[in-house]
Formats: structure tokens, sequence, C-alpha cells
């Protein structure tokens, strides 16, 4: 699959194994974001290593999916960025409102503080 | 502006090998794009990666069988939108019955000849193109009628400046990016850019809408101040979209411009949006805003840039159609391509018509998003 989803703790994480996450991609994270949202999940983890490249439809539903769980208590960390991706969330002024890490364990651990 | 038409894609999903290889022979043969998968899963992947026109799906396969399949697909909002056709060895009404409460488009039995696969294939396609044609036709004479206007039809006229944009819809349909010009008084113009998250439809409407709260809230600044400042504005449009919970989930980069025409300064504000490009004699200069996407938080730190303008300055305001647009190699014209191609620009030259012409050379005529470009010149 594209977007491969795990469950660790209480944590959902999603691996987003595309080169481009654009507009029909972010449809299925967004169905899969919104299943775990309506079950209760509030904190999530996405891993965007593998992505070159992000349009603003898939950046929306990443956005959209923070403000959702932030409301509950919850937060959305985001782990492995790209040149392009990352001048993406630089250029959108998101880094200042995304927890992000290089390393999976340490944005697990950085829930736990 | 003609788009050149790519062959139709279809996805075929059937395991049984034989036919999956005889359906996809006679429909690559038929010019269609085809691609294989062999069972429900592999086929809603493939789905995703390979964005078909048309899927045609066995009924009976190993692991999720083509019922499962389906529902699926009506789970993703994109995805179902994909004409879906059963291809079956069974013939029984019950089964065809089940088919059709899944929204599928048609049932072919695999005993069919090719020639009737592929004229029904074609019949499908041919269908949905008319019925996407006349639907897009309604909706804009709809739009029309009701005034509903995302990207004005005519250029503002304000001494001394010349301003002009050009846009182009993704595949000309109405998409998220909208442009408004409001004068305040003879001396001060607001000049809006912006870009819904999101394509097509579903991003038009929310652009009618957001262009709608952008006026009110210049309306009501206005009303309030007669400091007419971008980040004011931008401030009363964050606090509304982001109390609005019908649109919480939507997310909208804008670039408002002030311009004093006796003074020659404009006021540049932005949230989330690309910098604003400032052409002088031969040099260029960015200008960053600092303001979140709008709705995003309640305090979104937007904050003012003031420019002193020169006669032939010329200032440009873009959405991501341009800096995102790609080449037939898939490399990406980036900002650093835009100020490039500015500098190159000469001083009796008509800029915007000159990057239609690059634009179109550089992604020769494929655009993957709305293309927005506003261009403001003193004179």
């Amino acid at each position: 699959m594209e977007i491969i989803e795990e469950i660790i703790d209480d944590i959902v994480v999603e691996i987003v194994n595309l080169d481009r996450a654009t507009l029909r991609e972010a449809e299925d994270l967004k169905y899969k974001t919104t299943s775990k949202i309506n079950a209760g999940y509030n904190k999530f983890i996405i891993d965007l290593s593998n992505v070159e490249f992000i349009d603003s439809t898939f950046l929306g539903v990443i956005v959209g999916t923070l403000k959702k769980v932030v409301k509950s208590g919850g937060d959305l960390k985001l782990i492995g960025f790209q040149p392009n991706v990352r001048s993406m969330f630089e250029l959108t002024r998101l880094f200042r409102v995304f927890e992000t890490y290089t390393e999976l364990q340490e944005a697990i651990r950085s829930f736990h503080k | 502006m003609a788009e050149t038409k790519a062959a139709n894609k279809i996805l075929l999903v059937e395991d049984e090998f034989n036919i999956a290889k005889l359906f996809s022979y006679n429909l690559t043969k038929a010019g269609y794009q085809c691609e294989v998968a062999t069972n429900g899963r592999e086929g809603y992947e493939k789905a995703i990666s390979f964005q078909p026109d048309l899927i045609i799906s066995d009924v009976m396969m190993p692991e999720v069988d083509g019922y499962e399949f389906r529902k699926m697909l009506l789970q993703n909002d994109e995805l179902k939108k994909i004409p879906f056709v059963f291809l079956t060895a069974k013939g029984e009404e019950d089964d065809i019955l089940q088919g059709y409460d899944l929204e599928i488009e048609d049932y072919i039995l695999k005993t069919s000849s090719p020639k009737v696969v592929l004229a029904k294939v074609s019949a499908i396609l041919k269908t949905l193109e008319k019925e996407r044609s006349k639907v897009v036709d309604e909706v804009s004479k709809a739009a029309d009628s009701m005034g509903v206007k995302v990207v004005p039809e005519d250029f503002p006229i304000f001494d001394g400046f010349e301003i002009k944009h050009w846009h182009q819809p993704h595949k000309n349909v109405p998409g998220g990016d909208f442009i408004d010009y409001i004068k305040i008084d003879d001396d001060n113009i607001v000049i809006v850019l912006g870009d819904t998250m999101g394509k097509r439809w579903g991003a038009w409407y929310f652009a009618v809408a957001y262009a709608g709260y952008v006026r009110s809230a210049t309306r009501f600044v206005l009303e309030a101040t007669k400091d007419y400042k971008p980040s004011t504005i931008l401030q009363k449009v964050n606090e509304s979209v982001f109390k609005d919970e019908r649109i919480s989930d939507v997310f909208i980069t804008l670039s408002i411009v002030i311009i004093n025409k006796s003074q020659k300064i404009a006021h540049y504000s932005g949230a989330g949006d690309l910098p604003l490009f400032l052409k002088s004699k031969s040099e260029v200069n960015s200008f960053i805003s600092n303001g979140l996407l709008l709705g995003f938080s309640q305090s979104g730190e937007y904050q003012d840039h003031e420019l002193n303008l020169q006669t032939g300055d010329e200032i440009f305001l873009v959405t991501d159609g341009i800096t995102e647009a790609r080449n037939s190699n898939g490399e990406m014209f980036r900002e650093e391509g835009f100020i490039e191609f500015l500098k190159n620009v000469s001083q009796n030259q008509d800029t915007l018509e000159e990057l239609k012409l690059k634009m179109q050379e550089f992604t020769s005529g494929n655009y993957d998003d709305d293309v927005s470009v506003i261009k403001i010149k003193v004179i």
C-alpha cells in the first residue's frame, strides 16, 4: 500500500510510501486518519521520509488532521523531510505549528514525555 | 487552450491469467493504456497510483473479491468517482442486481467477444465525457447567472497603474484560485489573490465562499478605520474562518496588496502564500510574508511589508500553479525559475504575455493545478 498504517501503543503512525503525495492519495490519508479519529485516537505521526513532493491538497489533509486532534488534546507530529517537502512546510510557515523529528522512535518518545 | 488528448487509462482487475491477458491485449491494441491487478486489494492500490479513467473488475477473486473492492473504492471520495464495470462469467440476475447496488456503470460478461467489450468500454467513456462537459457547462452557466465569479472578467482601472492578471483553471474546470479587486476610493485599491487547498469543484465552491469572506472583512475593516493595512484584513478574515465550523477542514493561502496611488506605496501581507515579487529595472526582490494559513489558528500573526514604488516597477503575486508547474522531465519551474524569468524580460516587453509563452513552452500546456498571476505595474 502507498500509505501504511501502524498502531504503536496508542499512537497512529501513517507511513507515506509515495514519491508524489497529491490529490488522490490525500483522500486515502483523510479516510485513514478520520476513521482513527472517530475510533478515539488523537495521537498521530506521519512519516514523510519517502516523499519527494507534496501538493497543497495533501498538505491540507495533514493540517486538517492536526487541527482536529489538537481539539481533543492530542497532537500530530511529522518525521522525515526531503528538500522539496521541507520547503513546502517552510513556505506555508507550517514549520511553526508542527513538531518534527528525524526518527520514528524519537517522535514516539515525545508523546510519552 | 486545447489540451493534448492522452490515451484513456483502464485498470483491469482479474485473477485468471489468460482472461486478463486477452482483455489487456485487446484494450491496449484499441489504444487504451491498460494495467492489470490480480485481486481487489492490489486493484485498490493501483487505482490510487495509476489513476485510471475506468475500472473493469472481476467479481470472484481471492483475498478481496470484486464486491469488497467496489465497497473499498466507494469509501474514498476520489476513487469512487472513477466509473466501474464488473466483468464476470456469471450472468444470473441476482449477481447483476448486487452489482448495480454498488453504483456501477455496467456489467460485462466474460463470454462477450472482444468487439462487444471494446464497444461497451468506448460507449461508457464517451457518455461520461459528454456528461462531464454538460455538467461543467451547466454549472458554469449557473455560476455566471448568479454572478458568482472567482476571477473578475475585467481588469481594474486605476490611474498611474496597470493591473492585469492571467488565470488558467486546471483542465478548464473552475478551481480553488480566486482574484479580487476592491476599490476603496480614488486613491486606494485592494488586490487579492487566494488559493484554496484542493482542486476542481470542491475547491471552487470554497473559493467562492472565501472570496465573499475577504470582501466582507475588507468592508468591515474599512468601515472601522482609515488606516488601510492588509494585515488587519487578513486577521479579520482569519478570525471569521477560524470560528466557522462549516469550513474547518478548508485551508487557504491569501496575498493582499493595498496600493496607494498618490504616495506610490504598496502594503503587502500574506497568509501561507508564495512571496511577492518586485521587479525594479533588472533587479528582482522577493518579500516573504509571515502569516499562517487562514483558518488554522486564531492568531495568524500577520505583518505588513511597505514597498515604495518607482515608475516602471512591477509587482507580481502568483499561486503555486506557476512555481510547481512541471516540464516533461518532471522538473518544477520553482520560485528560482520565476525570478530568473523576470530578470530576463526587458522593460518594453509585456511581462504577463511573455510569462504565458514561457509557461506554455515549459509545460507544453499540461498544467497540474490552477495557474494565477497578478501583475501591478507603475506607469
